[in-house]
C-alpha cells in the first residue's frame, strides 16, 4: 500500500482516533490553551524585571522592550508546545500495547512510516491549533511581528511543521516497541526547555548545551521562526539554519524508518509486540 | 498461482533469557516442524492443549512472528518476504474485548480500519453497514464502544476482522467469552464465509464447535504435528469409541457371564443393581440389551454416549506424553 492516496487516509483515520482518544472532551481543549499561556505567563514575569535591566538589555537588546520580549518567548512557548505534544503522542501510542490495538496496526497492511507520521500529525494538529491561533493573535495585537515578506510566513509554518512531524514520527517508532517509555516525559520536559533556548536566547546559554541543543530540531527551528518572525531576516540569512534542519528532520525520518524495520523484525523474532 | 495456505516444516523457537538481564540465552520451540494445509472455502480446526502451539502458529501465519526455519506460503506468497501482500488477503480475530478502540463508535472503529486497508472508498459506506449488521451492531454503530457489552465488544472485534473481505480468516477462540446465542451465530458467519470462498483455521477450545465447523482438524502438542483427519476419521483412529451403559436391577450370575462375553465391566449400583458399562466402536447397545434380557435381567436405564473429538484429543496427547516419557 503506497502512494499518497492511501497514506492520506492513514492520516484521516489517525486524525479521527487522536481526536476520539485524547483530544474529544472539552477539558482537554481548555487545558490545550490554559496550560502553556500559564508557563508562558510564568516564565515572562519571572524574566521581565531582570531581562529589562539596563545590564541584561546591553547583551540582549530585544528584551528591553516588553512586548518584544513577550513575542520572544511566545513563539518559544508555541514551539515547544508543537515538539512537546509529539512526546505526548508518542507516550499515549505505546499505551496501545495494552489495549491490544498495537498489534492490529501490525498486522494492516498500512505502511508503517506513515502510521507514524500519521500519529504524530494527527496529535500535533490538534494539541497546537488553539495555542497557534492564540500565538497568531497575541502577536499581531502586540504589532510586533517584523516579517520580511509575506511568504515568509510559509516559511515559518513549514520550519515549525515538518521537523516537528519528523520529530514526531522519530519518538513514535522508539517508543512503539517499547515496554518502558515513561521515561520519556522526564527527559523531553525540562531538558527540552534548557537546551533548544525556549525561554532564553541560544547565546546565553553555555557553549555544551548549545552543542547538545543543536541535536534537537526545535532548537534550529526556534531559531529560524524568531529570526523570520521577529527580526525580518530574508530567507539567504536563515539559509544555513533551515539546511540544518532539512538535514536534521531527514535524518531523523531516516532513522524513524530503520528504527520501525529493526524494531518490528525483532518484535517478530521474540514476540514481544503483545508483551504488556 | 498455488491458492490456499502451505505451512512447511514450520519451527519458532523464542529466545530466553534465563537468568536476569545478562544471563545466556536458550531458545525455547514453541513449533516444531509443522505442517499445514488450509484451503480456500474450508474451515480448518487446529487443535491442542494449552501450550500446543496454535495462537503462535496463528500469529506466524499472520505476519506477526517471523517463523525460526520452514515457510508459510498464502496463495504463493511468502510471510516474511511478501508480508505486505500477505496482510492484504488475511485477517485474524481473537477472542477477549480488546483489540478494538473504545473511545471510539463501532462505526468508527470499523471506517478506521477500512482506511488501513485501504478498502475502495465507494465501498467503505456498504461494507460497514453490512458488517454491522452482520454483527447485530446496526442500532449500536453510533455508540461508543465504552458503553457496549463484552459480547458487543467481541461482535465488533469480529467485524473488524472482515473488514478488508479477507480471503483467509485466522480465528483464535473467537467464541471466548460470549452467550450461547452470539456464539452461534457467530458459527453461522464462519459457516457462511467458508461456503462463500474463504479459508478459514480455527483454533477453539469449545469442540463442540470444532466438530460443528471444520471438515478438517489437525492436532498438536508441543508444537508438534499429532494428527489430521476430519473429526469421524479422529475419533476413529484414536479408537475413541460410544459408551453403553445397561442398568439391571437384578444381577444375577448370568448375568455376570453375559457382562463377561461382551467384555463389559461391572459396576454395583444403588439398591442392589449393577451398570455394565461397555466402550465399542460398534453400535453394541441393542446386542448387549437383548443378551442382558434373554438371560433373564431386566434393564431400568439405557445410555449410549458418543466418542467426543474431546475424547480424540485427550488420547492423542496422552499418547504423546506417555511416548515421551519412555526412556531412550
Amino acid at each position: 500500500m503506497s502512494g499518497l492516496r492511501p497514506a492520506l487516509r492513514i492520516f484521516a483515520a489517525e486524525a479521527l482516533k487522536q481526536h476520539r482518544r485524547l483530544f474529544g472532551q472539552p477539558l482537554v481543549v481548555f487545558s490545550m490553551l490554559v496550560w502553556p499561556v500559564l508557563q508562558l505567563a510564568t516564565t515572562y514575569y519571572t524574566l521581565r524585571p531582570v531581562a529589562t535591566a539596563s545590564p541584561a538589555a546591553a547583551h540582549w537588546p530585544l528584551s528591553a522592550d516588553p512586548h518584544r520580549l513577550l513575542a520572544f518567548l511566545a513563539t518559544g512557548t508555541l514551539a515547544y508546545a508543537f515538539f512537546f505534544s509529539l512526546v505526548q503522542s508518542a507516550w499515549h501510542l505505546s499505551f496501545e500495547r495494552t489495549t491490544g490495538t498495537l498489534e492490529l496496526l501490525f498486522l494492516s497492511p498500512a505502511g508503517r512510516l506513515t502510521l507514524m507520521l500519521a500519529n504524530g500529525a494527527g496529535a500535533l494538529v490538534q494539541n497546537a491549533w488553539l495555542l497557534t491561533c492564540f500565538t497568531a493573535a497575541a502577536l499581531l495585537g502586540f504589532g510586533t511581528l517584523s516579517v520580511a515578506a509575506w511568504w515568509m510566513y510559509g516559511v515559518v509554518i513549514l520550519a515549525l511543521l515538518v521537523p516537528a512531524v519528523a520529530w514526531g514520527a522519530f519518538l513514535n517508532s522508539l517508543l512503539v516497541f517499547s515496554r518502558d517509555s515513561a521515561f520519556l516525559y522526564t527527559i523531553l520536559d525540562e531538558p527540552l526547555w534548557f537546551v533548544s533556548g525556549v525561554r532564553l536566547p541560544n547565546f546565553a546559554l553555555p557553549a555544551a548545551v548549545r552543542v547538545i541543543g543543536t541535536a534537537f530540531p526545535l532548537t534550529a527551528s526556534l531559531t529560524a521562526i524568531r529570526g523570520a518572525l521577529l527580526n525580518a531576516e530574508p530567507l539567504s540569512a536563515l539559509a544555513p539554519t533551515l539546511t540544518w534542519l532539512t538535514a536534521l528532520s531527514a535524518l531523523l525520518l531516516a532513522a524513524a524508518a530503520l528504527l520501525l524495520r529493526v524494531g518490528e523484525a525483532r518484535s517478530q523474532r521474540t514476540g514481544r509486540l503483545t508483551l504488556i | 498461482m498455488t491458492t490456499g495456505i502451505q505451512v512447511r516444516d514450520l519451527r519458532k523457537d523464542f529466545p530466553v533469557r534465563d537468568r536476569g538481564l545478562f544471563g545466556p540465552r536458550t531458545a525455547k520451540t514453541a513449533v516444531d516442524g509443522l505442517d499445514l494445509d488450509i484451503p480456500a472455502g474450508r474451515i480448518t480446526g487446529l487443535l491442542g492443549l494449552n501450550g500446543a502451539g496454535k495462537t503462535t502458529t496463528i500469529k506466524i501465519l499472520a505476519t506477526l512472528l517471523r517463523p525460526t526455519s520452514g515457510t508459510v506460503r498464502v496463495d504463493g506468497l511468502d510471510t516474511v518476504a511478501d508480508a505486505r501482500a500477505v496482510r492484504r488477503r488475511i485477517n485474524l480475530i481473537a477472542g477477549g474485548e480488546r483489540m478494538v478502540y473504545t473511545r471510539m463508535t463501532g462505526r468508527e472503529n470499523l471506517w478506521y480500519f477500512a482506511q488501513l486497508y485501504d478498502v475502495p472508498k465507494r465501498q467503505v459506506r456498504t461494507r460497514i453497514d453490512d458488517l454491522l449488521a452482520l454483527v447485530g451492531l446496526t442500532n449500536a454503530a453510533d455508540t461508543p464502544v465504552e458503553r457496549y457489552s463484552r459480547g458487543m465488544t467481541q461482535r465488533l472485534a469480529i467485524a473488524r476482522g472482515l473488514v478488508n473481505d479477507p480471503a483467509y480468516l485466522l480465528l483464535d477462540e473467537p467464541t471466548l467469552g460470549l452467550d450461547a446465542p452470539i456464539a452461534r451465530d457467530l458459527r453461522r458467519v464462519v459457516a457462511r464465509l467458508a461456503a462463500e470462498g474463504t479459508g478459514v483455521l480455527l483454533t477453539s477450545h469449545y469442540l463442540a464447535e470444532v466438530e460443528e465447523l471444520c471438515s478438517h482438524v489437525h492436532v498438536i502438542a508441543d508444537g508438534r504435528h499429532l494428527a489430521a483427519g476430519s473429526p469421524a476419521q479422529l475419533k476413529t483412529a484414536t479408537g475413541s469409541h460410544a459408551t453403553v451403559r445397561v442398568t439391571v436391577p437384578n444381577p444375577s450370575p448370568a448375568i455376570a457371564e453375559v457382562a463377561a462375553r461382551f467384555g463389559a465391566t461391572r459396576t454395583p449400583a444403588d439398591d442392589g443393581a449393577e451398570v455394565l458399562t461397555l466402550r465399542h466402536p460398534d453400535d453394541i447397545a441393542g446386542p448387549l440389551a437383548a443378551a442382558v434380557v434373554q438371560a433373564g435381567g431386566s434393564i431400568t436405564a439405557l445410555d449410549i454416549t458418543e466418542a467426543s473429538l474431546e475424547d480424540a484429543i485427550l488420547t492423542l496427547t496422552d499418547r504423546t506424553a506417555r511416548t515421551e516419557a519412555v526412556p531412550a
